[in-house]
């Protein structure tokens, strides 16, 4: 395999090259599917049947911690691939780590918030308010528990078999998965809750 | 340690809290519907803006014109199918 | 017994006990016959576990093929059924149950693999690559739009088919109104192969951008590779609608969610909105690639390069962006007001702009060439004006106020069809007898194929233009019989007499490649059609690394100006060749998808489960898994290419005079 070295680890090969590009290809792909969700959801929005309102269940506090919990994991994520490209494997390491344990953070929060929707009627089956809600919620959370596992594997492989050329595509690979869960996260908290509770 | 914290990602991270409480004020004082999505919309967009930018890196290689065109791309059409369906199913049924 | 109930056949018939039978027998028989010639492990090695774009393009056309002949059974069957009045051959049930396959096998496990067998044949030859961007996903990619396929077909003799139509409009697809299966295996059949089309537009698009061969920049990509790439951005986009559409439909169906309810907040037209922001780009998505494989075939055939190619270029990015801006056209009558229908209409009208550039480009690039009418060329030009037709009808159809008159009757099917058989069928046959000879090493008989053509083109006429008469006069789509009194009889047997020439037509088809592998001689060349663009520059049969060297590009037609005007394809020394290894994941993901989806449709949940817990670990052995491919060495390289006997690019080429 040729190695570049005039370019980052995770750009040195032609197939590195083609997995970034790749990638940010499939991310294009998830613009539209989480545009699906959002769309959907906007028309079930006033949908609610017998059911709850939006503005009847969303509670601020969960929805702010898991806001400022998200975006400080991007921010971390962001400082692990700045120490990988300073060659620097156990700084990166933490960073990853503690990502990952925000993401965790997230999750309960976020399952915890799923706990209360049900014990205030708001289940999947209810309407097509709370259908809508809990689907783009849940591909969401989906998501981010996805790339628990996945930053985990990543981990594990940097630990193992070090700052490889290809270790590095994955792990720069799975910074942009993150930031984009980030992004997606900041409609949500803008244009479900904020909206939702305004 | 200090070379761990480069400043432009410091100082996205900052801006991004910034933009976060702005959004938060919708919520916090009393604004006209009108008002309110104004905010959440501009707050939003720079937001993610901003993480594709700085934190993506997203135009750092030489493919980065490709990558604007790709984000780009998906952005317009999912506005587009965004507003679309809202104008079929309810502005205008 | 109660267990094995749930996969009983709801309103069993004779035909259908008749197909069980024959599905039984062919599958003993494959596995006897593979058995008894002792080729599963020729088949595993070299298919199954194969990542070669030639190979995976090869499994899509034959694919492809088979899915034509299931999805015109069924045609036939629906046009004898109409052909008189109060037919008794099929009832109402069985009706619908047959149109709704017959419009999801045609488009989704017919005419999208078709396009995808010449995209992975064709794209990397034609850009100078080895191979596509991302190998073993790319036959991730084809093994589950196989596993889709196979879910799909056995519908039929496993719990029912879906009969809600290709639509599958709710509520009709709800629970209440559709009780069996059927509809389960629609929603899980089209997501689990649908996900292998978004990996293949991912794929390709990567491969365009990055892989294109040096010299060549995307101005100066032939043409067939442009269509393939606006194509697949397309898929990118649209693909996604319909993952979460088809998702939604499931948890209404399975979990009783309220999206596409009519209680509770849940809101039907969502699903028709969703399924056309995908069905309309899915229709690009489809035609694209055949107007790149009409613009080959035109340009080859008439000597000359393609007129326009700047405006060819222009036109499908713009219709690229317009394709996504006309959904609501399949439904002016649902109810939404003037305004939303006007925008609509605008927009679509606004399409034939960069169709009509495209016709005339390619009559232009016809005007004053050299003409030589090949089986290809005679599909093209019979494309042309039949195309037209369907265009304008489209134009008809556009109107929205007019639309009220059109739509849901025989019209409508009319128009689809004459977009459809000409614009896509035609092509993927030009393609197929174009292409045939790099991938096959021998070529289609030419008399056999034309009388195909005509079978077809009169067939098709026959069968597709009487519905515009009878549309007109009040003859609405996906009815299971008419009176007497109503006096569309006359038309119908008339639509039944064109069918069955075109299902001769399709037979013939079979029977010329049968021939033809007897009969053809093998010595053709490497370039048996005097033709202009890169893939020509490989050897016959294409050798697994496609270009020993990697060719240098000059211009759009840089095979036709090695030929005449002297260019050096192929310089430097032949070096050592990276290769992708053979990989068996992507065939067993399949597999488990496959049950998955079974499980899904059946709502068996524990085997659901670990079918799903199989694919992520699948994934996540995929993830720790180091593979970095093989190398095939300058000796090999050699010697393989001794075997030829001739290097393409730069020997003397005393046999490029066209056999035709």
């Amino acid at each position: 395999m040729k190695i570049d070295h005039t370019q980052p680890l995770e750009y040195s090969t032609d197939q590195n090259q083609l997995n970034i590009l790749g990638f940010w290809i499939f991310l294009g792909a998830e613009i539209m599917l989480f545009a699906t969700l959002f769309t959907s959801y906007f028309i079930f929005e006033g949908r609610t049947g017998s059911g709850p309102t939006p503005a009847e269940i969303f509670e601020i506090t969960p929805v702010l911690i898991e806001t400022f919990v998200l975006l400080t994991s991007s921010f971390t994520i962001g400082l692990g691939v700045h120490a990988m490209r300073l060659g620097r494997k156990n700084a990166m390491l933490t960073f990853f780590g503690v990502t990952l344990l925000l993401g965790l953070v997230f999750l309960g929060v976020e399952i915890y918030e799923f706990m209360h929707y049900y014990h205030v009627g708001a289940t999947y089956q209810t309407s097509g308010f709370t259908a809508g809600l809990l689907t783009l919620l849940g591909t969401h959370g989906a998501h981010v528990t996805l790339g628990l596992f996945w930053g985990l594997f990543i981990i594990l492989q940097v630990k193992k078999r070090g700052l490889t050329p290809e270790n590095a595509n994955k792990s720069f690979i799975f910074s942009l998965y993150w930031h984009f869960l980030d992004v997606v996260w900041i409609f949500i908290f803008s244009f479900v809750y904020l909206k939702g509770m305004m | 340690m200090k070379e761990l914290f480069p400043a432009k990602q410091v100082m996205g991270f900052v801006f991004s809290l910034i933009l976060t409480v702005v959004a938060l004020l919708v919520y916090f004082t009393d604004m006209s519907f009108a008002v309110g999505m104004t905010v959440l919309l501009i707050t939003a967009f720079i937001q993610a803006f901003l993480q594709l930018v700085v934190f993506m890196h997203a135009g750092e290689s030489k493919d980065g014109s490709a990558i604007y065109t790709n984000v780009f791309y998906g952005v317009v059409i999912a506005l587009v199918t965004i507003f679309g369906s809202l104008l079929i199913l309810i502005w205008d049924m | 017994m109660e267990f094995f109930e749930r996969f009983a056949v709801p309103h069993a018939s004779p035909m259908i006990y008749a197909s069980m039978v024959a599905i039984a027998l062919v599958s003993i028989g494959i596995v006897v016959g593979i058995t008894y010639f002792k080729k599963w492990g020729y088949l595993w090695r070299e298919w199954f576990t194969t990542v070669d774009h030639k190979k995976i393009g090869i499994m899509y056309l034959i694919s492809a093929l088979l899915m034509l002949f299931r999805g015109g059974a069924d045609a036939i069957l629906m046009r004898a059924q109409l052909s008189a009045p109060e037919m008794k051959l099929l009832d109402a049930q069985h009706y619908n149950e047959i149109f709704t396959t017959h419009g999801v096998v045609m488009i989704i496990f017919m005419a999208m693999p078709f396009i995808f067998a010449f995209m992975n044949l064709i794209v990397p030859l034609q850009i100078g690559a080895r191979d596509v961007a991302f190998p073993r996903l790319n036959a991730l990619s084809f093994w589950l739009f196989f596993a889709g396929a196979m879910l799909f077909n056995i519908s039929f003799v496993v719990g029912g088919s879906p009969d809600a139509g290709w639509t599958s409009y709710f509520p009709l697809a709800g629970n209440d109104f559709s009780t069996s299966v059927g509809t389960n295996y629609y929603m899980i059949a089209i997501q689990i192969s649908g996900i292998g089309s978004l990996m293949t537009g991912i794929n390709m698009i990567t491969t365009i951008l990055k892989m294109r061969a040096p010299g060549m920049t995307l101005m100066k990509m032939p043409m067939f590779t442009w269509s393939a790439f606006i194509a697949n951005v397309i898929i990118v986009f649209a693909f996604p609608v319909l993952t979460i559409a088809l998702l939604m439909g499931t948890t209404d169906r399975l979990f009783g969610t309220n999206f596409f309810t009519t209680t509770n907040g849940g809101m039907d037209m969502l699903w028709a909105n969703f399924f056309w922001v995908w069905g309309h780009p899915e229709v690009y998505i489809l035609i694209l690639p055949a107007f790149g494989i009409y613009s080959e075939v035109i340009s080859t055939f008439s000597s000359r390069n393609l007129y326009g190619y700047k405006s060819m270029v222009g036109s499908m990015v713009l219709i690229s962006l317009l394709s996504f801006l006309v959904w609501t056209h399949h439904f002016f009558t649902m109810g939404q007001g003037a305004l939303t229908n006007s925008i609509f209409s605008i927009t679509t009208m606004a399409i034939a702009v960069p169709t009509g550039v495209k016709i005339f480009n390619w009559l232009f690039t016809m005007y004053k060439g050299k003409i030589r009418f090949t089986v290809p060329m005679l599909y093209s030009l019979g494309f042309i004006p039949l195309f037209t037709v369907g265009g304008v009808t489209g134009v008809m159809l556009a109107m929205s106020a007019a639309d009220y008159q059109f739509h849901n009757t025989m019209f409508l099917v009319a128009h689809f069809h004459n977009t459809i058989i000409p614009g896509v069928v035609f092509a993927m046959l030009a393609g197929l007898t174009y292409y045939w000879p790099k991938f096959f090493g021998f070529m289609l008989n030419e008399k056999i194929g034309k009388i195909t053509f005509w079978l077809l083109t009169v067939g098709f006429v026959l069968a597709f233009f009487p519905m515009y008469i009878t549309g007109l006069d009040g003859q609405a789509r996906r009815m299971y019989t008419y009176s007497e009194a109503t006096g569309f009889a006359p038309l119908n047997m008339l639509s039944f007499v064109g069918a069955a020439l075109m299902a001769i037509g399709f037979v013939t088809i079979v029977y010329n490649i049968y021939y033809s592998f007897k009969n053809s001689p093998r010595d053709i060349g490497s370039d048996p059609w005097d033709a202009r663009s890169l893939e020509w520059a490989t050897h016959t049969p294409v050798p697994e690394y496609n270009f020993a060297r990697v060719p240098q590009v000059a211009s759009s037609e840089a095979f036709w100006d090695m030929k005449k005007k002297g260019h050096q394809l192929f310089k430097g020394e032949i070096k050592d060749i990276h290769m992708p290894n053979n990989s068996g994941v992507p065939f067993v993901m399949g597999i488990i998808f496959f049950i998955a989806g079974f499980s899904f449709i059946f709502a068996m949940w524990v085997p659901a489960v670990i079918a799903l817990i199989g694919i992520f670990v699948c994934m996540a052995l995929r993830s720790f898994e180091q593979d970095h491919g093989r190398h095939i060495h300058v000796k090999e390289i050699k010697e393989i290419e001794a075997q030829y006997g001739e290097v393409p690019g730069n020997e003397n080429r005393s046999h490029t005079t066209t056999r035709v």
